[in-house]
């Protein structure tokens, strides 16, 4: 097991690639703390966790809000101590709108949760991992903060500041021996691209990859777990695209 | 397959697969270093086999890998790791047969190895496929004109080469380190020195070891990247951030 006893906070961990993720830490031996905004999906993440003998605990967080996060924070260090692992996987892929139809409501939101969640949650657990002079940060960012899409602006902007983000805390936190990555995914089988596609276009989009292999959640996961272990003491600062070859940066 | 393994990164691939299980085949320009390695290997426990070999060498490239189809069957992985920057100079002072020799062993020895290799892989309708670039390949380096563009090549023509093999499924991926202690560049430079030069300017304080870089190669054997493919891994304590 290689992630034996360490804390790890997994946000959006109640569905898709965060609950894959929750449970692959779960299973390499870390208490879990499955936080999401949907707190009774995240509770049976927990219990799928406890199921398989794995410590874990759901907290209902809303990553774009100061206090909410803050909560968050003050219940794994109250039930855990400490946070050795943080998961940023938290976000949303929506509305879909052109730019000169999106709505500064609409702008706002995407940005807020899918990049100032990072920053809320790191800041609220950098300080501990400093402390102990370790820890691993890990944000879900996407392929489309690298090449951009078609009426999502909002989303490729905001996972391009994931990935900006993540560099300059990497160089902030390195010296306390923290690492901070990204993961970009491409489109995976999740319930998030069928927001807006049809379940055809969903599995057409998912088949047109080059390596014949559709991207499943569980795929991302293991890059994540990879990423947690003590295999990657040395990365940090980096964004890796795991996407069954769809677009290679 | 592991080409370069007979020291440095190459060794420490070669170590970290044996203590997965892998069966080696440990390649080196160095036959001695990759018997040493073999026998490293083979008194763990291990299973491994060592050859000589020139990967700039289109023949010998071939003769290898029908020995070791022949023998073995089957290729699952090959790590092209054989290279190196050879001639630091400044371009008006570098020869054309040295701007050849850094640009074969790491570009050229690399498209031979998979030429001949690729197809028993496509055979099997797997395999996965490492190659090396560095952090060079990206930024650029001064006095290291052939080094930086042979490993910009390796990364292009590792995508291109992932493209193609995909079908059969077939990963081919780039691993590209950093500044790394090997025994290579420890001959060049004191470990103080080194420390001068590169500590201050690295996010996590210190140069890699090739243990830090075998993780990565490792990982893209298992079953967990199975859906990566033509991405370039930095492993280089953030020193470049790409």
């Amino acid at each position: 097991m290689r992630l034996k006893d360490k804390i790890a906070v997994v946000t959006g961990g109640a569905q898709g690639i965060g609950r894959a993720v929750a449970l692959g830490m779960g299973r390499e031996g870390a208490k879990v703390v499955v936080a999401d905004l949907q707190a009774e999906k995240a509770q049976s993440v927990a219990n799928e966790l406890q199921a398989l003998g794995a410590e874990a605990s759901a907290i209902e967080v809303h990553v774009a809000n100061e206090s909410s996060v803050k909560r968050m924070a003050k219940s794994t260090f109250d039930r855990f101590g400490r946070a050795d692992i943080l998961v940023n996987v938290a976000g949303i892929y929506y509305p879909k709108a052109s730019v000169v139809d999106l709505s500064e409501e609409d702008w706002d939101r995407t940005i807020d949760i899918n990049v100032g969640g990072n920053f809320l949650c790191c800041r609220e657990f950098v300080p501990s991992m400093r402390a102990q002079k370790s820890g691993r940060i890990i944000s879900l960012a996407s392929g489309i903060g690298h090449y951009g899409m078609r009426q999502f602006s909002h989303y490729a902007a905001s996972k391009a500041a994931v990935m900006g983000f993540v560099k300059a805390l990497a160089r902030e936190v390195g010296p306390d021996g923290i690492t901070v990555n990204a993961i970009c995914p491409g489109s995976a089988n999740t319930s998030m691209p069928r927001q807006h596609r049809s379940e055809e276009e969903v599995m057409t989009r998912l088949r047109a990859t080059p390596l014949p292999h559709i991207l499943e959640p569980e795929d991302i996961a293991g890059a994540i777990l990879f990423l947690a272990s003590d295999a990657a003491a040395y990365i940090t600062g980096q964004s890796y695209n795991i996407n069954s070859g769809s677009y290679m940066f | 397959m592991i080409t370069g393994g007979g020291g440095g990164i190459g060794a420490a691939v070669a170590q970290r697969m044996a203590a997965a299980g892998i069966s080696l085949i440990i390649a080196d320009f160095d036959g001695a270093a990759a018997e040493r390695v073999k026998s490293e290997i083979t008194e763990a426990g291990g299973q491994a086999d060592a050859f000589a070999i020139d990967v700039t060498a289109a023949r010998e490239v071939k003769a290898v890998v029908k020995d070791v189809e022949k023998h073995y069957g089957r290729i699952d992985i090959l790590a092209n790791i054989a290279g190196g920057s050879a001639h630091t100079k400044r371009i008006e002072e570098l020869t054309w047969a040295q701007w050849k020799e850094v640009v074969d062993v790491n570009l050229k020895g690399t498209f031979l190895m998979c030429r001949e290799v690729a197809p028993v892989m496509q055979r099997q309708k797997s395999g996965r496929i490492i190659n090396t670039a560095s952090n060079y390949g990206v930024t650029g380096a001064a006095l290291r004109t052939p080094y930086a563009a042979a490993k910009a090549g390796v990364i292009t023509f590792t995508k291109s080469l992932a493209l193609e093999l995909a079908p059969d499924g077939v990963l081919a991926n780039t691993v590209a380190p950093g500044p790394t202690d090997t025994p290579r560049v420890m001959e060049k430079e004191s470990a103080q020195a080194r420390q001068q030069r590169w500590w201050p300017n690295i996010p996590l304080g210190r140069t890699a070891v090739p243990q830090d870089l075998a993780e990565m190669y490792y990982f893209l054997t298992t079953p967990e990247s199975a859906a990566i493919t033509g991405q370039t891994f930095h492993v280089n304590g953030g020193v470049v951030m790409p």
